[in-house]
C-alpha cells in the first residue's frame, strides 16, 4: 500500500502543520501569506487523511480529503473578497494596523 | 526502493517550498512556492494510491486557488517592504510555538499504533478491483450525498458572500451618450423671441435658473435690454440615472 | 454495518430550508428592484416552516448513520430556528438605515441556519465538519457585511483568520482521530473506545485538537480572542445572530462529540474541560469590568456564560447535559433581548454603542430601561428570572457529579459578573438624563418584550422546556 512507512507520512505532515502555525505568528503584518499559511495547514491535514487512508485500506479519508479540497476553495474565496474590502477601505493589509478596536 | 526515494525527494522539496512560503519576502514569491508545494503534495498522494485527488489537487490548487491569489496579491497594490517589519520580532514567538508543537505531535507520532480492531470499524474498505476514481465516485455519490449536497450549499455560500462583498454596482451620474449629443439640433437647446424694447425678462415670462444668472448676471442684465434675447433653456445634456 | 439504509426523511426540515434558501435568492436576483423585506419575510417563513417539520418530523438515523434525528437534535434545532428568525426581524430597521439592507444577508442567515441544523444532527466526523463549515463561512460573510464600514471588514477578517485557523486544528484532530481508530462514524467510535486498552496517545492528541476547534466557536477560553472584536465591529444584527444560534449550535456539537464517541474517554477530557470553564468563567467576569461599549460588554458575558454553560459538559452526567440544554434556551433568549435594547438605542439615525449613551433611559424612555433591566438582571442570574434557574442547575449537575470547586467558582464569579450587569441598570436609573434616543420599529418592541416576557415567566412555564430538556438528554445517553 504505502511505499514508505505510514510514520514518515505523518512525520511529514507534521512538518506541515507547525509551518503553517509558524507562518501565522511570523506574518502577523501580511494577511495574504497567513491565508497560504492556512492553505498549508489544510494540506497537512489532506496528507494525513490520505496516509492513513492507504494505510487502513479505507476509502472514507480519501472521500473527506476531497471535501476538505472543496472547503479550502471556499475559504479562499471568501477570505480574499474580505481582504479585498479592507484593502478598499484601509488603502493596507497589514493586520497590525488593525488598532479600530482595542482589546 | 525507487518509490522510497521518490517519496523522501517529494517531502523534502514539499517542506522545503512550505518553509518559502511563509518567509519569503515578496507574497508574488510565496505564492509560487505554494503552487510548487502543492505539486509535490500531489505527487505524495499519487505514491499513497490516491491518485484522483493527486489530480484534483493540482486542478483545483494549481489551477484556481493558487491563481486567485495571484490575482488579488498583484491586484492590491501593496507596499511590499514594510511587512518585513516586525518579522524578527515575532519569529522567536513563533518559532516557540512551532517548536514546542512539533515535539508534542512527534512523541505522540512514534508512539504510533492503530487500534487491534481498527480494520473491523472501517466503513469502506477499498475494493480491489476498480480503479481509485470510480471508487471514489460510488462512495462520493452514493454512499455521501448528504456531505456532496452540502459541500454543493457550501460552494454557493462561498459564492454568494464573494459577490456581496466585492461587486459594486457603478452608479455614474452623467453618463456619456453619443447618440443623444449627435441628435442635438439648434432648436432644442436656442430659443429665439421677438422681444420688444425695454422689456424686463419677467414680462417675456423667461426666467432663468438661478445659478445661471449669478453666473453670468452681467450678460443677462445686456440681453434684457437687448431687442434680441437668446435664452437657453438650460436643459441638462444629461441623462441622470 | 448498523444503518445501510439512506432514510432521507430525517433531513426533512434541512432539505426543505435549502431549497426555500435558494428560492428566495433566485426571487432576489430576478427582481428588478430590490426588495429586502420580502426576502426577510419569506426567509422568517421558510424559517417556521422548517421548526414546524423539525417538531413535527420523523425520528432516528439517515444517510448511513451521518446524521440522526432525535430529542437532542429537536430541541436544538428549534432555538436555533428562534434565534436565526429573531437576528432577522431585529434586522430590519438597522440595515435600512445603515444601507446595508440587501436581501443577501437572510438568505446567508438561512443557509447558516442549515448547517447549524446539520451540526446538531451531524453523527459522524465528516458531517459535522461539513455543517460547521457551511455555519461559518455564512458568518464569516456576514460579519463583513458593512463592507463600507472599516470596522465591520477588519471584524470579518479577525474572525474569518482565527476561524479558519480553528477549523484547521479541529481538522487535524479528525484525521488523527479517524487515523487511530479507523473510523469517522459516532456509533462505531464509541465502540471502539468501549475497551480502555484501545486509548492511545494519538487519540487523544487528535481529541484535544477536536476540543481546541470547537472552543473557538462556542468562544471559550483560550480561543476567545475573536469575541470581543467581533461584537463590537460586525454590524449589531449579526452581533445578535453571532451571540445566539451558532452559540447553541457550537454548544450543541460539543456535547454530542464528548459525550457519545468519546464518552468512554470522560477521564481524559474532563479535567480539560473543568479548566477551561473556570477560565471563561473569570475571564468573562474580569474582562467585562472596565468595558465602555456595550457591544463589548455582551462578548465578555458571552464568554462568561458559555464558561457557566460548560460546568454541565464538565459534570458529564445525564443531568449536567440537560443543564446545558436548558442554560441555552435561557441564555439564547436573554441575550437575544439584551441585543433588541441595544439595537434600539440610535439617536438621529445613527446607532450609539457606549453604556454612557444608556443615562438616565428610566426617564426618557422607561419602558426601553425596564426591558434592559429584566435583561440585566436575568444575566446576572438574580432568582426570579430565567437567568437563575439556567445556573441553577448546572450548578446542582455539577455538586452531584462531586465537582465541588466548579460550582463554588461558578457562583463567586457570579457575584463579580452581577457588578457590571447591575452597573448598567445603576447608569440607566440614576445618571443625568442623556439625550433620548429615536422612535423604535416596531420589531424591536415586539422582539424586546416577547423575550423579556419569557425571562420573566420562566418560573411559570418552564415545566414543558425542562421536561424538553430531559428528554433530549436521555436520548444522547440512551
Amino acid at each position: 500500500m504505502l511505499a514508505v512507512g505510514i510514520g514518515h507520512y505523518l512525520t511529514v505532515s507534521a512538518i506541515l502543520l507547525v509551518l503553517g502555525v509558524f507562518g501565522i505568528f511570523l506574518n502577523r503584518k501580511n494577511i495574504i501569506v497567513i491565508l497560504m499559511s492556512i492553505e498549508l495547514i489544510l494540506l497537512a491535514v489532506n496528507l494525513n487523511l490520505v496516509a492513513f487512508s492507504a494505510s487502513l485500506g479505507d476509502l472514507v479519508g480519501q472521500v473527506l480529503a476531497m471535501f476538505v479540497l472543496t472547503v479550502a476553495a471556499a475559504e479562499a474565496a471568501i477570505g480574499l473578497a474580505i481582504v479585498v474590502v479592507y484593502f478598499r477601505g484601509r488603502g493596507s493589509i497589514e493586520v497590525e494596523d488593525v488598532n479600530l478596536m482595542k482589546g | 526502493m525507487i518509490a522510497a526515494a521518490a517519496f523522501y525527494v517529494f517531502s523534502a522539496i514539499m517542506l522545503a517550498a512550505a518553509t518559502m512560503v511563509v518567509t519569503a519576502r515578496n507574497p508574488v514569491h510565496s505564492v509560487l512556492f505554494l503552487i510548487l508545494a502543492f505539486f509535490n503534495a500531489a505527487a505524495l498522494f499519487l505514491l499513497a494510491g490516491a491518485e484522483f485527488l493527486a489530480m484534483i489537487l493540482v486542478i483545483v490548487y494549481v489551477g484556481a486557488v493558487a491563481v486567485l491569489f495571484l490575482f488579488v496579491v498583484m491586484m492590491l497594490d501593496i507596499n511590499f517592504v514594510q511587512f518585513r517589519e516586525g518579522f524578527q520580532r515575532y519569529a522567536p514567538i513563533g518559532a516557540t510555538v512551532g517548536a514546542v508543537l512539533l515535539i508534542e505531535l512527534t512523541m505522540v507520532l512514534t508512539g504510533w499504533r492503530f487500534l487491534p480492531e481498527a480494520p473491523q470499524w472501517r466503513s469502506a474498505p477499498i475494493p480491489a478491483n476498480i480503479s481509485n476514481t470510480a471508487a471514489l465516485a460510488e462512495q462520493l455519490y452514493t454512499h455521501n450525498i448528504l456531505l456532496f449536497q452540502l459541500a454543493g450549499l457550501l460552494l454557493l455560500v462561498a459564492m454568494i458572500g464573494a459577490i456581496v462583498l466585492t461587486l459594486r454596482e457603478r452608479r455614474m451620474p452623467r453618463r456619456q451618450i453619443i447618440r443623444v449629443q449627435l441628435e442635438r439640433e439648434v432648436r432644442d437647446t436656442l430659443e429665439i423671441l421677438q422681444v420688444p424694447i425695454f422689456a424686463g425678462t419677467d414680462e417675456i415670462g423667461i426666467r432663468m435658473r438661478k445659478a445661471i444668472s449669478e453666473d453670468r448676471g452681467e450678460a443677462a442684465h445686456e440681453g434684457a435690454e437687448s431687442p434680441m434675447l437668446a435664452a437657453s433653456h438650460a436643459q441638462s445634456e444629461t441623462e441622470g440615472h | 454495518m448498523s444503518a445501510v439504509v439512506m432514510n432521507w426523511i430525517v433531513a426533512l426540515p434541512e432539505l426543505v430550508l435549502a431549497v426555500c434558501g435558494m428560492a428566495i435568492l433566485l426571487l432576489g436576483v430576478a427582481q428588478k428592484r430590490e426588495n429586502p423585506l420580502l426576502a426577510s419575510m419569506l426567509s422568517i417563513g421558510a424559517l417556521v416552516l422548517a421548526g414546524v417539520l423539525v417538531v413535527s418530523g420523523s425520528r432516528g438515523q439517515g444517510y448511513e448513520g451521518q446524521l440522526i434525528s432525535d430529542a437532542f437534535s429537536t430541541f436544538l434545532a428549534v432555538l436555533i430556528l428562534v434565534g436565526a428568525a429573531l437576528a432577522i426581524m431585529l434586522s430590519l430597521e438597522y440595515n435600512q438605515l445603515q444601507r446595508i439592507y440587501r436581501f443577501e444577508f437572510p438568505v446567508l442567515i438561512v443557509f447558516a441556519a442549515v448547517g447549524m441544523m446539520v451540526m446538531v444532527k451531524a453523527t459522524n466526523l465528516m458531517s459535522l465538519y461539513l455543517g460547521l463549515e457551511l455555519q461559518s463561512l455564512a458568518i464569516y460573510v456576514l460579519a463583513a457585511f458593512a463592507r463600507d464600514d472599516l470596522r465591520s471588514a477588519e471584524a470579518g477578517l479577525k474572525y474569518f483568520v482565527l476561524g479558519c485557523l480553528a477549523s484547521g486544528l479541529l481538522l487535524y484532530g479528525i484525521s488523527l482521530v479517524y487515523g487511530f481508530s479507523g473510523s469517522m462514524d459516532f456509533a462505531r467510535l464509541s465502540r471502539a473506545f468501549a475497551t480502555p486498552a484501545s486509548v492511545s496517545a494519538g487519540l487523544v492528541v487528535g481529541m484535544v485538537f477536536v476540543l481546541a476547534g470547537l472552543a473557538f466557536k462556542v468562544s471559550v477560553v483560550p480561543f476567545h480572542m475573536w469575541t470581543p472584536d467581533v461584537y463590537e465591529g460586525a454590524p449589531t444584527p449579526v452581533t445578535t445572530f453571532i451571540a445566539t444560534a451558532p452559540k447553541v449550535a457550537a454548544m450543541g456539537l460539543l456535547l454530542r462529540t464528548m459525550i457519545v464517541p468519546f464518552g468512554h474517554l470522560l477521564a481524559q477530557w474532563q479535567q480539560l474541560v473543568v479548566l477551561v470553564s473556570i477560565a471563561s468563567m473569570v475571564l468573562g467576569a474580569l474582562g467585562a469590568i472596565g468595558q465602555v461599549n456595550i457591544k463589548r460588554l455582551m462578548a465578555y458575558s458571552a464568554i462568561g456564560h458559555m464558561g457557566y454553560a460548560l460546568i454541565g459538559l464538565a459534570a458529564g452526567t445525564e443531568a449536567g447535559v440537560r443543564g446545558v440544554l436548558i442554560y441555552l434556551l435561557v441564555y439564547m433568549v436573554m441575550s437575544a433581548g439584551a441585543f433588541a435594547v441595544i439595537l434600539a438605542m440610535r439617536r438621529r439615525g445613527m446607532a450609539v454603542e457606549a453604556i454612557a449613551d444608556l443615562a438616565g433611559l428610566s426617564s426618557t424612555d422607561p419602558a426601553l430601561a425596564l426591558l434592559m433591566t429584566i435583561f440585566m438582571f436575568s444575566l446576572a442570574g438574580i432568582p426570579p428570572l430565567s437567568g437563575f434557574f439556567g445556573k441553577f442547575y448546572v450548578f446542582l449537575a455539577a455538586v452531584q457529579a462531586g465537582q465541588w470547586t466548579l460550582a463554588i467558582i461558578g457562583v463567586l464569579t457570579s457575584v463579580v459578573g452581577a457588578y457590571y450587569y447591575i452597573r448598567i441598570v445603576k447608569v440607566m436609573y440614576f445618571d443625568e438624563p442623556a439625550a433620548r434616543f429615536d422612535v423604535r420599529h416596531p420589531a424591536i418592541s415586539i422582539a424586546g418584550g416577547a423575550t423579556a416576557l419569557f425571562t420573566v415567566l420562566f418560573l411559570a412555564i418552564a415545566g414543558p422546556f425542562i421536561s424538553a430538556a430531559d428528554l433530549a438528554a436521555k436520548a444522547l445517553f440512551g
